[in-house]
């Protein structure tokens, strides 16, 4: 049984190839332009490793904030659903997955089944975001995927009242006019980043084991101060960007399964 | 057969203006369920719920702290920019803070003849209520003074009776909407209820009767969802409900002003009018303004009595604050049952639909496969 599923989020469209109870192929890709004709060109990318061809799919799930643009799909899933199965069948033990994305943190209690039992996301703020992070990065000329490390160098750090992301943006400015090190103003700004990120656990609360799904994920130093501040070890799998897509996925086996009874 | 219920909210400023034409009477505006239309009924006036208009507010912007209810701003601003002009008088009763300041607001800035602050006692007491009963009959006078005309202890009687039979046919509407698949959907149910609101109740009544018989050999029945309660502080339109029925929800049972509070609970019609309606309003609306959590609890078990609630979507407008302070003892309560609650905080012009149904559609999802 062949399927895939794909995930078109703000920043990142990734797709995963499922073959019987196996990952056989998986891509992830800037999404940039149109969703339509970006998802194929992943999924297409995704197949091409695998010989296989987009007729071969018995089955296709989308998901994420584009999803509605994958018109191969049969059918689209909330995004927090899908975290948590992809969570889950990476990790049997998740009870509570962070998705850390591009736009939204969003935190999903999970139960010892694998369902979704609550879930709640940010509020309204890009404070706390991949795209926040992303707009920091520029303002401090620090390449994205260096701002965890550079920050774990600091020692000690700047405040950043973290409460807005524009304010945050003019407060990291004027610490960069008055010269203080780079590493500590991304340390201040990790600290700001991880206590939005807790507003948004308080409201489902925490529950060992915790994984972090999404592209900030990636940010060791983000990593490290909310498991700090949780008192927990976290999870992150060695590709978090692509939990989402194989959550969706494991929806389109089981889709497929049922098509076929 | 929907259509008349529906443009009666669409078209209601038209429809108030003709009405007045026709009748040679007065159009008295409303806020919040606890104004007993009764009495403005029996005068021969039309009550008329007012209503926000989903539109960027400019006019109250002027006079408003952007921090306010934004129902409140946004109804205000349909009246600064003349929308309202065909008001005759206003009953603006003593509930929440932001409606009490629109009676200063009110007779500072608008052109009302009659604006009338109704003193609703904020507890419930043997007291409350006989000061409530003599404040009605305060009311009553005043609006005889107002209009030249007297208010009949048998006119009211009718008018209690008119309402009455309102409450008993929107109960079965409610009733319909419960049922296991339901018979009529939630958007419907809300269309009616805020008609109601908007129109003489006699057409209303009649109107009703057309709809229930409608309902019986309907070939459009609404498709079975996820069967949710929804708990609001001002919904002033269908489109919320109707988001949700959309992502595959069924609105089956609701504790909403405009929804269940608006008709729940009857006046007693052989006992002494004022009386009796005192006694409707203060002790039968169950509204957060009180402070009495229990009663409160207990309305929302009796709404989803038998409704088979899956689970809960509660929706309360920025800065409302009666149910903001009530939010967490009913989520609380809500789960302690299994009944696992999406929370909304809304705004009259609703800018995050797109993200709002995500939220839906996850909710639902997630309601869906654990009842598979």
């Amino acid at each position: 049984m062949l399927v895939a599923g794909v995930d078109v989020g703000a920043r990142n469209i990734s797709v995963v190839v499922f073959r019987d109870d196996k990952v056989i192929s998986s891509v992830l890709l800037t999404s940039g332009g149109e969703g339509t004709a970006a998802s194929r060109v992943a999924l297409a990318a995704a197949l091409e490793k695998t010989g296989l061809e987009p007729t071969d799919l018995q089955a296709v799930v989308a998901t994420g904030c584009g999803g509605e643009s994958v018109t191969l799909a049969q059918r689209q899933s909330a995004e927090v659903v899908c975290q948590a199965k992809g969570a889950y069948f990476l990790f049997p033990s998740v009870r509570t997955v962070l998705n850390l994305g591009a736009e939204s943190s969003r935190a999903i209690r999970v139960g010892d089944t694998g369902r979704v039992e609550a879930f709640a996301k940010n509020d309204k703020c890009a404070a706390g975001s991949g795209l926040f992070l992303e707009t920091m990065a520029k303002v401090l000329e620090v390449p994205l995927e260096e701002m965890g490390e550079l920050s774990l160098q600091a020692e000690g750090f700047e405040e950043v009242s973290g409460i807005c992301a524009v304010f945050a943006e003019s407060e990291v400015i004027s610490h960069i006019h008055r010269g203080v090190p780079k590493d500590r103003i991304l340390a201040g700004l990790h600290k700001a980043v991880v206590g939005r990120i807790q507003e948004v656990l308080a409201k489902v609360g925490v529950r060992k084991d915790v994984v972090v799904t999404g592209g900030v994920g990636r940010n060791r130093a983000i990593v490290k101060e909310l498991a700090d501040k949780i008192g927990q070890s976290i999870i992150v799998p060695p590709e978090p960007q692509l939990v989402g897509a194989l959550g969706a996925a494991l929806i389109a086996r089981d889709l497929a399964a049922k098509s076929r009874q | 057969m929907m259509d008349e219920f529906r443009q009666s909210r669409l078209n209601r400023h038209q429809a108030a203006i003709r009405w007045k034409e026709d009748n040679k009477s007065q159009v008295i505006g409303t806020l919040c369920c606890c104004v007993p239309e009764e009495i403005i009924h029996a005068a021969g006036m039309l009550p008329v719920r007012m209503l926000g208009a989903h539109e960027e507010t400019t006019e109250a912007d002027l006079h408003f702290p952007t921090n306010l209810c934004p129902y409140c701003k946004s109804t205000f601003d349909q009246a600064l920019k003349g929308k309202y002009d065909y008001l005759d008088g206003l009953v603006v009763p003593n509930v929440c803070n932001m409606i009490k300041a629109m009676y200063g607001f009110s007779k500072l800035l608008l052109n009302i003849p009659f604006v009338y602050f109704l003193e609703v006692p904020q507890r419930l007491s043997p007291n409350g209520v006989s000061f409530f009963t003599e404040e009605l009959v305060r009311f009553k006078e005043s609006l005889e003074k107002f209009s030249g005309r007297e208010i009949t202890g048998e006119a009211l009687r009718h008018s209690i009776k008119v309402y009455n039979d309102n409450r008993l046919l929107l109960k079965r509407v409610y009733e319909l909407r419960r049922r296991s698949p339901p018979a009529v959907s939630g958007t419907e149910a809300q269309e009616i209820v805020i008609s109601s609101m908007l129109m003489p109740k006699e057409l209303h009544n009649w109107l009703l009767e057309q709809f229930l018989e409608w309902v019986q050999g309907r070939d459009d029945p609404p498709q079975a969802g996820v069967r949710l309660f929804l708990s609001a502080s001002v919904l002033d339109d269908t489109d919320f409900v109707q988001l949700i029925e959309e992502c595959g929800g069924n609105i089956v049972a609701d504790d909403m002003p405009m929804g269940s509070r608006y008709f729940s609970g009857a006046v007693t019609q052989n006992r002494n009018p004022f009386q009796a309606l005192a006694d409707r309003y203060l002790n039968k609306v169950a509204c957060p303004r009180k402070m009495l959590p229990d009663e409160r609890m207990a309305f929302a078990d009796r709404m989803m009595r038998g409704a088979k609630v899956q689970g809960a979507i509660i929706h309360n407008m920025r800065a409302c604050d009666p149910h903001l302070y009530e939010y967490p003892l009913l989520k609380a309560k809500l789960e302690s049952e299994g009944r696992p609650v999406l929370f909304f905080r809304g705004e009259e012009t609703e800018t995050e639909r797109p993200q709002q149904k995500a939220d839906i559609e996850a909710f639902i999802e997630m309601l869906g496969t654990q009842t598979e």
